[in-house]
């Protein structure tokens, strides 16, 4: 047998079921983690070799149900429905069976081959509960493996079924999943005339489950529905069903098909799980009531925070500055040495350009976003990201987002790209895009710089941080306004509380790489491109043009000398760079001499809010795409020349 | 006197509504323990609803008219209305909104529902058995308490996914925590803990379960 067999997998589940610590034991380094094409969700993916076949394995995202809410449903359904992996392996918590099986029960519809994990056996063991695993995979029709995941037990038990199934050795039988009787009467009705009216649709999908999401009002079939010419007829139909069926039921049909699922899965639940003793008060749950205690909590949250920051910024600061000096001190004069046979213009291009721009790459992402990652992966895994956002729902509701916005909005004063990629944790991609809208308003460290070196050393403490308290203002009316703006629904928090848990130190090290690798392909190319293109333009003289260019914006509208042109430009590689610049090109530290105090102001502010600089371009583009990292500069641009021109106006009637 | 008469017909009417909605029979008395009034003060208020137009007598039963039912409706919604949670903002707002007369320009309007939520909000609020002040929304609960859906109350996104996360008339909740500051509530439903924002909270209404009960 040459011909190699492949088998594809998909793994399926609700989150916080352990679904990436089976994935991670089953392919461990070996996975390549990217984002789903177009969307801000992680896709991963890995490959492993078992009894001589090659099995390929996707992670779909972690859900609660196949309907189309999150854009992780609808990725998850799509890829079952459309990709048809050979099987899936659900993933279930053994200490929380009823919630899980309303998941399974809908995989069951779609009819996909498939195996249970049963995982958290040791947690549910500690919960008290037992669960008869023969009978479950009797009722289910399906092989059902008991795991513990982070324990690796279970898992080649799990990898021989897959085999045993793809094989033919067992026979699936999946449970027929049967509605009351006026709901099974309509559907079947419904099934008839979607066989007969579209039938190029049933290749696709299975009738009934059309006609069950169909009754569930799901907007992605109807959509799929009205493109065929056929399709009103079967949309006027289903809405005529629905009518009768809530007028029995007095109920939405949403919530008529969501309760008998429930009901299934209750019933289910019921008959297979025995409580032997009763729950006793665990550890975790006592931090849990700690850590969202009402007064304790906010403390505890304070120290978490100060935490991070201190190890991300202090820590990667110190790192940063080995790093730079190494690559100043030593690698560069080296590397001088070396290109001395090229012409002058070149090499300058090459050190200042190409050089530069790889060390400000590595002197970003190593020491910031690595400790990032790790503490990001942490956080996720140990289950503080719920309770943290728990505290903190109610202030973040003032612009417009929920709890768990309060994570990126708080890393962004430290560093806006680690915020940007934080906005992940938000649900649907229109938080996620309003997340990072207003985190890259935040003045982050090297802002902070500015804002400090010459509003605060010049002005004073009291001015600089009317500079901040004024950026909040602006945060607020411009979040306020973007939720008001962008399309959709907005949903409030609705979060699943898990228990806590020890994070292990294999997944944190495995989410930590995989992220990072992601990060250096998306932004590394960005950041040298963006440097070697300014340092050509200084060499060539073509930045003079440019300057004059722009010189009317920054003399006439925002009062600003002509010179201040260049820094400004320069800031959107690094934003520290533009004291730096603007020091070199006048000759002097001393920025009271070329800069009047309504300048300083006017300056810190254009520099706080105009675009934050290349790196979080390039993490913004990662995490949504070119079309809305390019609208967020530009907003960011007009705003910084608007509310700049106006503030030196109003400062200028004042002073 | 009259003022608490007329208070009552409202809640007299709701009560006949469904009454004549499970086909049973409509006894003052009944009427008069569950409101805790006397049967004189319903007989007094039946008269007055009759003569207004918004019961009629039909074979010694009464019926609700067109105008009763409206009365119903303008009932219920008002009192969903003062339970859900407002904001700051809104809640200055409220004071101008004086009697509102068009309900479904203001929940457009003021609360941002499509036309497809509101037909589901009407659908529901029409079909409700038993008065709207059995239902208390979520939030008017305290650590501890438990109490099971009545009803969801909101955009079809929200209902949805709460129903998907268990949360479907009928199911027994428990509010396990309040977050300060008015902020999101913890519950526990189907064996799982779950946060939810206090805006949603306030849309979900259940009806009190007694502990010992």
């Amino acid at each position: 047998m040459n011909k190699e067999r492949i088998i594809n997998i998909a793994l399926a589940g609700n989150a916080n079921v352990g679904k990436s610590a089976i994935f991670n034991q089953l392919t461990g380094l070996s996975q390549v983690v990217g984002n789903w094409p177009g969307k801000t969700v992680e896709k991963a993916e890995g490959t492993l070799f078992f009894q001589g076949y090659k099995i390929h394995i996707i992670d779909l995202p972690g859900i609660y149900s196949l309907s189309t809410f999150s854009i992780e449903e609808i990725i998850a359904r799509e890829y079952i429905a459309i990709e048809k992996p050979d099987i899936i392996i659900n993933v279930i918590d053994a200490s929380n069976l009823e919630r899980n099986l309303y998941f399974t029960i809908q995989l069951l519809e779609l009819q996909v081959p498939m195996i249970i994990a049963l995982n958290q056996m040791d947690f549910a063991t500690k919960k008290g509960i037992k669960i008869d695993i023969e009978k479950l995979s009797k009722i289910l029709g399906v092989p059902v493996i008991p795991t513990v995941a982070i324990k690796g037990e279970g898992i080649k038990e799990l990898l021989s079924k897959v085999i045993d199934v793809i094989e033919k050795k067992i026979e699936l039988k999946p449970l027929k999943i049967k509605y009351g009787k006026e709901i099974e009467v309509n559907i079947e009705k419904l099934e008839n005339i979607i066989n007969e009216k579209l039938p190029e649709i049933c290749r696709k999908y299975l009738s009934r489950w059309i006609s069950i999401k169909l009754i569930e009002k799901d907007d992605d079939i109807i959509k799929k529905i009205q493109e065929y010419e056929n399709g009103r007829e079967v949309l006027a139909y289903s809405e005529k069903v629905i009518e009768e069926l809530e007028k029995i039921h007095g109920e939405s049909s949403i919530i008529i098909i969501a309760s008998e699922r429930y009901g299934i899965a209750n019933r289910i639940a019921k008959e297979v799980t025995k409580i032997i003793t009763p729950p006793k008060v665990s550890i975790e749950e006592r931090l849990s009531e700690i850590t969202t205690h009402k007064i304790l909590g906010y403390p505890i949250l304070f120290f978490v925070i100060f935490s991070i920051f201190s190890i991300v910024f202090i820590g990667g600061n110190f790192l940063s500055e080995i790093l730079e000096n190494f690559f100043e001190g030593i690698l560069i004069p080296i590397i001088n040495e070396l290109l001395i046979f090229l012409p002058q213009i070149f090499s300058k291009i090459i050190i200042e350009g190409i050089i530069s721009g790889i060390i400000a790459g590595i002197t970003i992402a190593l020491p910031y976003i690595i400790p990032f990652y790790i503490i990001l992966a942490i956080l996720e895994d140990s289950g503080y990201i719920p309770r943290a956002a728990f505290l903190m729902d109610n202030i973040m509701h003032k612009i417009g987002l929920h709890g768990k916005a309060f994570i990126p909005l708080l890393l962004g004063y430290g560093c806006n790209v680690p915020a940007c990629i934080g906005c992940r944790i938000m649900e649907t991609e229109r938080e996620r895009f309003l997340a990072a809208f207003v985190t890259v308003l935040i003045p982050c460290s090297a802002r902070t710089v500015i804002i400090l070196g010459l509003v605060g050393k010049y002005i004073g403490l009291h001015a600089a941080l009317s500079l901040y308290f004024f950026d909040l203002i602006l945060i607020f009316i411009l979040g306020r306004i973007a939720f008001k703006a962008l399309p959709g629904e907005p949903i409030g928090l609705i979060m699943e509380m898990p228990p806590y848990k020890l994070p292990l130190i294999k997944n944190i090290i495995i989410k930590t790489w995989v992220r990072t690798k992601d990060f250096i392909y998306i932004a590394f190319p960005l950041i040298i491109g963006g440097s070697t293109i300014l340092e050509a333009l200084i060499l060539t003289g073509w930045i003079w043009p440019i300057n004059n260019f722009i010189a009317p914006l920054i003399v006439n509208w925002l009062g600003l000398p002509k010179i201040t042109g260049i820094p400004l430009i320069f800031g959107i590689l690094r934003k520290e760079l533009t004291l730096i610049l603007l020091s070199e090109l006048t000759g002097t530290l001393e920025f009271n001499n070329i800069l009047t105090p309504i300048q300083m102001i006017v300056f810190s502010i254009v520099t706080m809010i105009y675009v934050p600089c290349i790196a979080t371009i390039a993490v913004l583009k990662k995490e949504f795409n070119l079309k809305k990292a390019i609208g967020i500069v530009i907003i960011d641009i007009f705003l910084a020349l608007l509310i700049g021109g106006l503030i030196f106006r109003i400062l200028s009637l004042f002073f | 006197m009259s003022e608490k008469i007329n208070e009552l017909i409202p809640e007299i009417l709701e009560i006949i509504k469904t009454l004549e909605n499970k086909n049973e029979e409509i006894k003052l008395n009944e009427i008069a323990k569950e409101l805790k009034v006397s049967i004189k003060d319903i007989e007094k208020a039946i008269d007055i609803a009759i003569k207004d137009g918004l019961i009629k007598k039909i074979n010694n039963s009464l019926k609700l008219t067109e105008k009763g039912l409206e009365i119903t409706q303008y009932h219920r919604e008002k009192y969903l209305h003062e339970k859900i949670h407002h904001s700051f903002l809104n809640s200055i707002a409220k004071i101008f909104e004086g009697k509102i007369k068009d309900w479904r320009k203001h929940w457009h309007y003021k609360h941002g529902m499509d036309d497809e939520s509101l037909n589901e909000f009407y659908k529901e609020i029409k079909s409700l058995e038993g008065r709207i002040e059995d239902a208390l929304p979520l939030t008017d609960l305290h650590q501890g308490e438990k109490g099971i859906i009545v009803f969801i109350f909101g955009g079809k996104g929200a209902v949805r996914r709460l129903a998907e996360m268990g949360l479907t008339p009928g199911t027994e909740i428990k509010i396990v925590k309040e977050a300060p500051f008015h902020g999101p509530v913890e519950i526990c439903v189907r064996g799982t803990f779950l946060a939810i924002g206090r805006g949603m909270a306030s849309k979900i209404f259940i009806k009190k379960v007694k502990e010992n009960e």
